[in-house]
This record gives C-alpha cells, structure tokens and sequence, in this order.
C-alpha cells in the first residue's frame, strides 16, 4: 500500500477506536453526576452504589479514551503535516482549546473525583463530577468545530499559500457544526443509557438478589435512552439541509453506512420510543425481554461508527472541502514502512488494550454492585482474634 | 501577545517535567524500591491522585504546539516521527498499567502490568533526553546518537531522584529519609531545568513561528479567563492530597 493509504488506515482505525470509548463517556459522565446528585440530596445507600458501580464501569472506559485519544492528537503532527502548514493557524486554534481547556479541567477534576471519595466534603465531589461532565461536553464541541471546519471552512479566507482566520465567529457557529453537535452528544447519552439497559438486563435476567439497583438503574437508563434517540434522529434529519452539495452522490463508501445507520437509527427509536419507554415499569420485571434488551446493547456504537464513517468518507478526496486534498495534507517524505511501523504499533498495543479493558468492563458487570474498588473506605481493621 | 502565549508554552513544557518527572520517576524506581507487592502498591498509591491532573501538562503542551505554533508542530513531529510513536506507545503502556494494575484479582496480573508502568516510564523518561538532543542538532542529525543516549540516562536519574524526594514527601518513612514539602519544590525546580532549557533554547524560532494575530487574540480570549479556573483546580489537587494522617485510610483505585 502507499503511504497515503496507510495514513488514512491509521487514522480511521485509531479515531474509530478513540470513539468508541468517547461515545460512552459522552452518555455515562452526565447519568454518573445525576446518580452522585441523587446521592449527595438524598444520602440514601442505593444511590451511593449506583454512582460507584456505574462511576467504576465510566472511569475503566475513560481509560481507553484517553490513550487512544493521545494517538489522535499527535497523529496530526505526525501524518498530517500539510494541513497544520496550510490552515494550521484556523484549525489548530479549537484543538488547542480541547486539549489546554477542556481536556485539561476534566483530567484535574476526574481526579479529584476518583481520588477524592472520603476525602473532599460532600458537595465538593459533586462539584467535581458535574465538572467533569461539563469539560467533556466542551471536550466535544471544540472537537466537532475542528471536523466542521473540514467539512465547511466557515471563517478563514485564502491569504497567499495558506488560510487565515478572519472571523471566528463563523468558526464556532458553522453550519455543519451546530446540528452535528446535539446528535453526537444525543448519541453520547443513548449509547451510556443503553449500556445501563442492557447490563441492568443482564442483572435481572440471573436475578442476582440486586433488583432494586438494576430496576432503578434499568428506569434511568431506559428514560435517558428515549431522549437521547429523540435528540440524535431529530438533529440528524437537521443535519440535510447544511450538507455539502454532492457529498453522498455517486459516493457509495459514504452513503452505504449513511443508510445504515439512518434505517438503524429510526428502528431503534421506534423500539426505543415505542416499546421500551412507555413498558418503562414492567420491563424491569418482564425477563422475557431481557436478552432482547441485552442484545440491543452494542448497536448504539456500530451506528456511532457507521456516522463517522458517512461523514468522513463523504468528504473524500478532500481534507478540507475543496481547498485542501487529503493527498496534499499528508506529511511530505512519509513512507509506507513508517508508517506501517507506526500503524502496526498503534493498532496492537490499543487493539489489545482496548479488549482487555471490555472484558474488565464485562467483569464489572458481572460482579455487580459489591466490592467496588472506586469510593472504596479501608476494611476495618480485624479485631484481634482470640487466642488461647 | 507571542511573549504570553510562549510563557504559556513555556510554563507547560516546566509544568511537565517538574509534575509528570515525579510520576515517571516513581515507576522507575518501582523495581528498585518496591520488592514485595504491598511496597509497590503503597508506591503507585503514592502517585495515584497526581497522575491525571499532571500528565494532561503535556497534552496541553502539544495542542498549544498545535495552535499557536503550526508550522513548527508540522516540522517537528514528522522530523521526530519514530521517536514520537514510541514515545506515544511508552505512554500509553504507563497509563494501562496504572489504570488496569489492581482491576482483577491474581498477582501475575498485577505483576505485568506493574512491569508495564516500568518499562512505559523508563522509554518516556529517556526519549525526553533524546528529543532534547534532537532539539540541539536542530532536529537535523540522527535520533540514536550516544549522546543522545547519554541524554536519556540523565533525565532518567534526574526523574528517578525526583521520585524519590516525592515518596520521602508523601510516604515519610517508606524509603529513606521524609522530606518537607520545600524539599520537594526544590527537586520540582531541578527537574524542571532540562525543560527551561529546551524552551529557552527555542525562544526566538518560537516566537517568530507565532500564528497570526488573529489566531492568538481568538485563543487569548477563550482560553486565558479561564487560567485562574485552571490553577485553582490544580492547586486543588495538592491541598486534597497532601500527606496526612489519613492519607492512607482510603484504598487507592491505581
């Protein structure tokens, strides 16, 4: 293969990767600080579980999303170079404010979160959680001002041989940016309140003896699930009418998932809206269902994949829509054995990472809500035992 | 504004080492230090409520490299491509290692991935000696140069040491003598040279590589309201988990 096509596999490989574990910390990070608010008023034991057992599942995630993030953020130095030489002082300004604002406080404040069980007074942990959850939220839009920028270079104009920022106004409220935000971070919230769904099931379908913890957390997820569906049709369908003229014509490695993932989405949210939410008090206890439920779990990342795969494919040859070609943007003198060397490297050690760290998460279901490493307090010290 | 945003620069690239140096010194002294698995845990619990406020110094460092340096960043990442990979993989393997080392049960487990927190914090700590002699030929001669090398085996003893003075800070008693918090400031201040160095060294290209105007006044005015936010969630870091009496009481989640 040539380096280009190499270039693009890695990309594509390790985003796809990176989003996976993104979409889900998108959709937990918000229900993990409405669980640690409900715990916080009402002190009440379940709560303070549900926010350890789907706080834990949200942090061994957040793991993965954040070395599989760092490979993206140096990928554009590294294969790249053309579109930081030529639109560098436009499209580097969002990735900055990514990763020296947002990314920054939600790191800092992650920790203070897991680490601070115990030790910060009551409020100020809450404080932290919804912080967290608000810098991934900011986490998100510099990132999609970023792809919309490629999709429709809104506030930059050609001066000499590269682009120049001249309104950033239009960056940040770019027509491909404002209706594609809602539906990731709609998406986000479905594919965190599926997985409560479909662990939940899992739980009540063995019938653990934790019903009240996987009933409860089955309602959250099952509401949390309708409105995040809702969000995520309703601001794709928007979506149509700011899309660049011809992308998806004669296109058929953009449309073929864009259908995909359109007949996916609108079946989902009919079982979603039709069937899960208004059964939101007897699915808990119908354990018919639950395999069905269970088996629902993964569609919201397959569908999550297929969108990327639409918009990104759809922008083909370009990198940036008809200024700049992919061709162009790659680094002058890369070689195929570079970055074979590199893909090879990435794709190994966060392939296997990457399924080490599912199978914890499965684990983690499995086990259930008890002996929960996150918030954990110190075993009480044995009494000594007596001795004759 | 290009003097702003190069301290800002600056300040991360210092941040980092003085921060991250301790980190990455702890997992080098791991097998040194922590002969039996109880040693290890109390070390990596040592670091724990640090590593994520203090390795995000560097993703900071390369988006600012990103945004306010463009044409550099797509000089100098390509120019140090498979250093910067293996770099990136030593990384990576660090982290999994802290985040996966006590998510299930058996002590082979916890063993390997203790082995990766090693070897993770050793390859990070010398590429950085490898990438300042990189920086010194100008990003023109060979990445494998023996002094080069000779670089790397500096930072790692620099880094070792300042570990070293971190856990005599937070574990009084556990190796050696306890140190004051100004010891540790003072090793913070020595780790953080190397970077100086780098930074100061690149000051001119640096600022004359600036992007536009333009650009800068757009990322001053997002980014610097929001500094005080910035230091003071860090500050809140230290002041939750300095040593205590009770610094011990909670099992740590690394």
């Amino acid at each position: 293969m040539e380096a280009l096509d190499l270039a693009r596999l890695q990309f594509a490989v390790t985003g796809s990767l990176h989003f996976l574990f993104v979409v889900l910390t998108l959709g937990l990070a918000p229900l993990v600080a409405i669980m640690n608010t409900r715990f916080a008023r009402t002190g009440r034991p379940l709560h303070e579980r549900m926010t350890r057992f789907w706080g834990q599942i949200y942090v061994v995630n957040y793991a993965l999303g954040i070395v599989t993030g760092l490979v993206m953020e140096f990928q554009f130095g590294l294969s790249w170079s053309g579109l930081s030489h030529y639109a560098g002082d436009v499209f580097g300004a969002p990735l900055a404010m990514e990763t020296l604002l947002a990314f920054f406080l939600e790191s800092t404040f992650l920790g203070l979160w897991i680490f601070g069980w115990g030790r910060l007074p009551k409020w100020a942990h809450l404080a932290s959680i919804w912080m967290v959850a608000a810098t991934a939220y900011a986490s998100a839009f510099f990132i999609m001002v970023a792809n919309s920028f490629l999709q429709n270079p809104a506030g930059a104009v050609v001066a000499g041989d590269r682009l120049a920022l001249v309104d950033a106004g239009a960056l940040f409220t770019n027509d491909t940016l404002v209706f594609a935000l809602p539906h990731v971070l709609g998406a986000g919230l479905f594919t965190g309140a599926m997985v409560l769904v479909g662990a939940s099931a899992y739980q009540l379908r063995r019938r653990t003896g934790e019903r009240e913890f996987f009933t409860s957390s089955m309602r959250t997820g099952i509401v949390a699930a309708a409105i995040g569906i809702a969000l995520t049709v309703a601001f794709g369908y928007s979506q149509f009418g700011h899309i660049q003229e011809g992308k998806f014509d004669d296109n058929p490695a953009a449309s073929v998932p864009l259908g995909l993932m359109m007949e996916g989405g609108n079946l989902l949210s009919l079982v979603v809206l039709l069937f899960m939410l208004p059964l939101v008090n007897n699915l808990p206890r119908w354990r018919w269902a639950h395999p069905l439920l269970m088996a629902l779990t993964p569609l919201p990342f397959v569908l999550a994949i297929l969108g990327w795969l639409a918009r990104e494919l759809g922008r083909q040859p370009w990198m940036i829509w008809e200024k700049l070609t992919v061709a162009d943007a790659m680094t002058p003198g890369l070689t195929p054995g570079m970055v074979t060397a590199s893909f090879t490297g990435f794709a190994v050690v966060l392939g296997l990472l990457a399924v080490v760290d599912y199978v914890l998460i499965a684990r983690m279901v499995r086990r259930g809500p008890r002996d929960l490493a996150l918030g954990a307090t110190a075993p009480e010290r044995p009494a000594p035992a007596l001795s004759l | 504004m290009e003097l702003i945003w190069f301290a800002v620069f600056a300040v991360l690239l210092a941040g980092y080492f003085a921060l991250e140096g301790f980190d990455l010194g702890v997992g080098l002294l791991l097998p040194v230090l922590g002969r039996t698995r109880d040693d290890r845990d109390r070390m990596v619990a040592a670091i724990g409520p640090y590593v994520l406020a203090n390795e995000v110094w560097l993703v900071a460092l390369a988006g600012t490299l990103f945004g306010v340096y463009p044409l550099l960043e797509g000089e100098l990442l390509p120019a140090l491509y498979p250093l910067v990979v293996a770099m990136l993989l030593a990384w990576i393997l660090r982290d999994a290692g802290l985040w996966f080392r006590r998510r299930a049960g058996g002590s082979r487990w916890r063993a390997f991935w203790d082995g990766t927190i090693v070897l993770g914090s050793l390859w990070l700590s010398f590429g950085w000696g490898l990438v300042m002699h990189a920086a010194a030929t100008g990003f023109a001669g060979p990445l494998m140069h023996p002094l080069g090398l000779l670089m790397g085996a500096a930072v790692t003893l620099l880094f070792a040491w300042h570990g070293r003075v971190f856990l005599g800070w937070r574990l009084p008693g556990f190796a050696g003598p306890a140190r004051t918090g100004r010891a540790l400031a003072a090793s913070a201040a020595v780790a953080a040279l190397p970077a100086l160095a780098l930074a100061g060294g690149g000051m001119s290209v640096l600022i004359e590589h600036s992007a536009p105007a333009a650009t800068l006044n757009v990322l001053s005015l997002m980014v610097l309201p929001f500094a005080p936010l910035m230091v003071g969630a860090q500050v809140w870091i230290w002041r939750t988990f300095r040593p205590g009496k009770d610094a011990d009481r909670h099992p740590s989640f690394f």
